[in-house]
């Protein structure tokens, strides 16, 4: 059998430096983050109690109940829906979280591994919200959208899973959105300058 | 039209889905006596102005499905819950 060979779904999509303004420094940055490992967890039927007591076990952390994340050893989960969680590692790249997640948490959640199904990307800078807030319908005042928070919502009609990592979000989008994705934040982002950060 | 979803909290009508009439029963017998409570279930549907219990999918968001209770005359949202009552 043939290894196949993983491919950022951002490969080709980013051109690195700087878009848009060129007066001053640069009020958004966006780094790709590639080789992530993601994976979608939910509770089987009536063992919402065990899967906690699992992860606890295992990953050093409780499972939220709110639309936040939790950093355990190795691994964020993001609360994404009742009774299911986004898994975010670095540690545990590609399709290693989702065999790491299944083989502990078997018979109390299913897993799917999202991998190479998502394109994920880091903005920070200090345009972020203004940027943001031209595309997400949600309050993004650092009083409300906490660090820590997360969201599962839309920007211009495509679905986008957000999460803020003390000053920077991530936001993860559906692999064949990835171009799309960033052409509308090179256009939003435009008027405050973008810095474009690739893996390579 | 904005929907507090209980997961998510308050979003926009855009993100959501209507799926029904929440307020009808499906029967449990298939017998051929229940005819005429099948025909209520699939077809016939009230139309009261004023409060009424509907389905929304959250489906931009949660995906989840939640009962609200709406009054179709004014679109105040009076309750919001999870369809979903044990998991």
């Amino acid at each position: 059998m043939s290894d196949l060979q993983s491919v950022s779904a951002l490969d080709g999509m980013l051109v690195s430096g700087r878009h848009g303004s060129p007066d001053g420094d640069a009020g958004v940055t966006l780094t790709e983050r590639a080789d992530l490992g993601l994976a979608t967890l939910e509770v089987r039927r009536w063992q919402g109690a065990a899967l906690d007591e699992s992860v606890r076990t295992s990953y050093g952390v409780g499972l939220p109940s709110a639309p936040t994340c939790v950093e355990g050893k190795d691994v964020r989960f993001i609360g994404v829906a009742p009774g299911q969680w986004f898994a975010v590692s670095e540690a545990l790249p590609n399709e290693m979280l989702a065999d790491d997640l299944a083989s502990k948490l078997r018979g109390k959640a299913s897993v799917a591994d999202h991998s190479s199904g998502r394109a994920v990307v880091r903005l920070e800078g200090s345009a972020v919200r203004s940027v943001l807030s031209k595309g997400l319908a949600i309050d993004l005042d650092p009083r409300v959208f906490v660090d820590g928070a997360a969201a599962v919502t839309s920007i211009g009609h495509m679905g986008v899973l957000i999460w803020r990592d003390t000053e920077a979000f991530d936001l993860a989008v559906f692999r064949s959105f990835a171009g799309s994705f960033c052409a509308w934040i090179e256009d939003a982002s435009a008027e405050f300058g973008l810095d474009v950060v690739t893996r390579s | 039209m904005r929907i507090t979803c209980p997961y998510c909290g308050a979003r926009g009508l855009e993100e959501f889905t209507y799926r029904g009439d929440a307020t009808v029963t499906r029967p449990s017998s298939i017998d051929a006596r229940a005819t005429e409570a099948w025909v209520d279930y699939v077809y016939l549907r009230d139309n009261p102005a004023g409060l009424h219990k509907e389905f929304w999918q959250h489906s931009a968001g949660c995906r989840a499905w939640l009962e609200v209770a709406r009054d179709t005359t004014t679109h105040e949202i009076v309750a919001v819950e999870l369809a979903a009552k044990e998991r």
